[in-house]
């Protein structure tokens, strides 16, 4: 068959990728890997990195067909959904909390995961969605924020950092991606969150909330949010927001991990149990007024239905 | 065998009877679920990692002795389940991999950086995935004992404890209760121990994959427990355990146990 | 989505030493939006005999109902309370009438039965959603967390447990079997049965 012809013969995203493999795999049987090491990162650090495609006419629909439990709960392979993540922007940096449950159908498969991922000590990225793609593509959007300084001798932007990441995920548009993220941080121009999703969405804003207990921090999010909250009174509507979640969905919970970022960087604030915060409040910390978070637990005796 | 292409005749129970009915769907399916089940516990100076041998395909036993758990050096064990003919391939692609490494750099890939290895070579297939849920155990450089969970595609996180395949969720509850003492309040003044010592673990190991292998018809008739000691670490429980195996290769200071026990085969 | 999933919910059975314990969650969700923390699915029966129906809330309330009145009436009709095994029975049969449009419950029943020489038996027993019945000398589950709560009960279960020891058990059984499934949880409540008395608690359970 005419290889030039077949090269540029397509235009669809599984055509695309298929050249690129083509091109870039040639040397798939020796590659840098048999020298021991491509930097832990495999065919990443050739620049372009490289995919296995099942040889079917339609591979979309065969990865949907076996990782898509939305449309086929009894498919084999179990992609990890429902979170809820949160970041505001306020006078005093950016928030950034989240929850640490991850489902697979009704199993809780885990209770600890780490959904804020620290890109580097100025940029952090929020995990929603499939746990994999978010892990993989912000680790490799901190290794290409890495290259950036190095070639500029300035930190990257936070509109930078998140305009690569969602030029790169809309480059596999339709494929299969699933992710839901905001990129935060602090560059020249201050505090800034970008919400980049898996669809190509790429907004700039003061406030958002992704994943199935969004809906729920929205609620004591906007109720509770303006510019000129201070660092403690911030820290609590994150902790409390995802708190709200984490107690009303079943997809979020089991810990609260929080952020805050600044000048100087990111800083790691606290991990919360949503149960303890139910009964007991968050506890010592500053902003808390130390009471239970738990609705049945404040109105305790003070309710009509207890008379 | 898993099917390669299987017929979906639709709705319809008779294949020859569907002829005036829609057209024949044939579809490429190269992925089946082979069963069994996976669990890894980390020590402070030590890790478990166990897996049932039962391989079976549907309602047939395809054979009681498949192995799930493998050495890949000495300070780390992985084990595979999912569909066994992706896993076996995936630990003899790792394996390469970490040879490779060895003529590269003359020492073993540290646990964390073989981690992150089976991260890259997970996602490398987003779009065709190994169907199989990984659990690495072993000893990182600071000696502690450790456990990262993976899944198909490649996402990872290091844990205490974690088990997978076919009886995850009867496992694992239990292993929360045990091991991190979840729903425990401790006595006033005292509090839970943030390590088990090794027999204890041994102890859980077993009774969990009995628990399974009562309860689930894909767990049974082998049990295969790696034990990684970490370099200085005491062997004292190890002493007079049935028909233990080491199989520890460098004279780093890491050592690698087999323990090997019945399990039923009904 | 699956109609059993619709509004969560689990219940566990164990035998113990002339003693039994059921147990529950208090969910009630609207699939994955948490209602209400106090859901009641275990009702008593007879003094003796506790009943717990973890399924489609609407069919929990119906078929309560419908057991107080088939109940009551053969109270009325045979002038005596009835046993256990008889209430099984009853249970299993109930539910094979809608053989082809079945109640979305998996009924768990669990009393003392009398014995002809006076004393109590312990009895514990399941159906599936059309009436099959299942004896067990051990523990019996149901509901969206039963294969959790299967994995534990077997690690933590053993014969003979006095009242205070199979109270213990059951509750850190559901406890951690719940905290796995997102369906269920948000409280616990856990009755046991002696010959004597009755100890109903309310358990402190996580609320996410």
């Amino acid at each position: 068959m005419n290889t030039f012809a077949s090269r540029f013969s397509s235009t669809s995203a599984g055509a695309e990728l298929s050249k690129a493999k083509a091109i870039a795999m040639e040397d798939d049987d020796f590659s840098d890997a048999s020298w021991g090491s491509e930097a832990g990162y495999g065919s990443l650090a050739k620049g372009v990195p490289t995919f296995s495609i099942p040889s079917v006419a339609d591979p979309t629909a065969f990865l949907r067909l076996h990782t898509d439990d939305s449309s086929d709960p009894n498919c084999r392979i179990k992609i990890q959904h429902g979170t809820t993540t949160l970041a505001f922007r306020f006078k005093g940096g950016v928030i950034v909390a989240v929850d640490s449950r991850a489902t697979a159908g009704s199993y809780v498969a885990s209770g600890t995961v780490k959904k804020v991922i620290e890109i580097n000590p100025y940029l952090l990225g929020t995990m929603a969605g499939g746990a994999a793609d978010c892990q993989y593509w912000e680790t490799y959007l901190g290794i290409h924020c890495r290259l950036h300084e190095l070639r500029n001798r300035e930190r990257i932007s936070v509109s930078a950092a998140s305009k690569y990441l969602s030029n790169l995920v809309y480059g596999y548009k339709g494929m299969g991606l699933s992710m839901g993220t905001m990129i935060c941080g602090w560059d020249k121009t201050g505090p800034a969150i970008f919400y980049v999703d898996s669809d190509g969405t790429r907004l700039k804003g003061d406030l958002f909330s992704v994943g199935s207990g969004s809906t729920f921090a929205y609620g004591v999010l906007d109720q509770g949010y303006h510019w000129d909250l201070s660092d403690e009174e911030a820290q609590e509507l994150g902790r409390r927001s995802i708190y709200a979640a984490g107690h009303r969905d079943a997809f979020s919970g089991n810990t609260c991990n929080l952020y805050h970022v600044k000048e100087d960087g990111w800083k790691f604030i606290g991990n919360y149990d949503v149960s303890k915060m139910h009964y007991e409040g968050p506890g010592d910390v500053p902003g808390s007024a130390g009471v239970a978070y738990g609705y049945d637990i404040r109105v305790e005796g003070r309710s009509s239905a207890d008379s | 065998m898993p099917a390669m292409l299987s017929t979906q005749p639709h709705g319809l129970p008779h294949p020859h009877m569907q002829t005036e009915q829609g057209p024949q769907q044939r579809q490429f399916n190269p992925y089946t679920e082979n069963g069994g089940t996976i669990l890894a516990i980390a020590g402070k100076d030590f890790s478990v990692i166990a897996g049932d041998t039962r391989q079976s395909e549907g309602y047939s036993i395809q054979t009681r002795y498949a192995p799930k758990v493998f050495r890949l050096t000495d300070r780390a064990v992985l084990a595979v389940n999912g569909f066994a003919a992706d896993g076996n391939m995936f630990v003899k692609k790792v394996r390469q991999r970490l040879e490779w490494y060895r003529h590269a750099h003359a020492k073993d890939m540290p646990l964390r950086a073989i981690a992150r290895l089976i991260q890259t070579m997970l996602y490398a297939r987003r779009f065709f995935p190994y169907y199989v849920y990984n659990i690495l155990g072993g000893i990182e450089e600071d000696g502690s004992g450790a456990v990262y969970s993976f899944d198909p595609v490649g996402s990872y996180e290091r844990e205490a404890c974690r088990a997978a395949g076919a009886a995850q969720s009867l496992v694992q509850p239990f292993l929360d209760n045990q091991i991190y003492f979840k729903n425990q309040t401790p006595a006033p003044g005292t509090s839970h121990p943030t390590h088990l010592p090794l027999p204890t673990v041994l102890k859980l190991v077993i009774d969990s994959f009995t628990g399974a292998t009562e309860r689930h018809i894909e767990v049974g008739d082998g049990l295969e427990i790696y034990v990684v000691l970490a370099k200085g670490a005491s062997t004292q429980a190890l002493e007079g355990i049935r028909g233990i195996q080491e199989t520890t290769v460098t004279n780093d200071g890491e050592r690698v146990f087999i323990i090997q026990r019945e399990l039923k085969k009904d | 989505m699956s109609i059993m999933e619709y509004n969560g919910g689990s219940v566990i059975a164990m035998v113990g030493k002339e003693c039994v314990a059921i147990a529950s969650d208090l969910r009630l969700g609207n699939q994955a939006l948490g209602i209400s923390s106090n859901f009641q699915k275990i009702f008593p029966v007879t003094d003796r005999i506790y009943l717990g129906l973890p399924g489609l809330a609407t069919d929990v309330t119906t078929l309560q109902e419908l057991f107080r009145f088939r109940v009551n009436m053969y109270t009325i009709k045979e002038e005596r309370e009835i046993q256990p095994e008889t209430f099984a029975h009853l249970v299993s049969s109930t539910l094979y009438e809608r053989r082809f449009g079945p109640y979305f419950i998996e009924p768990v029943i669990a009393g003392l039965s009398q014995t002809p020489s006076g004393g109590f038996k312990p009895f514990i027993a399941a159906t599936d959603l059309i009436g099959c019945l299942n004896f067990a000398k051990d523990f019996v589950v149901a509901g969206t967390a039963s294969s959790k709560l299967f994995g534990v009960a077997e690690g933590l279960w053993e014969p003979d447990l006095e009242p205070e020891d199979l109270f213990e058990t059951i509750s850190q059984t559901l406890m951690n079997a719940v905290d796995r499934d997102a369906y269920s949880g948000w409280g616990c409540v856990v009755h046991v049965i002696t010959k004597d008395k009755i100890i109903t608690r309310t358990l402190k359970g996580r609320m996410d």
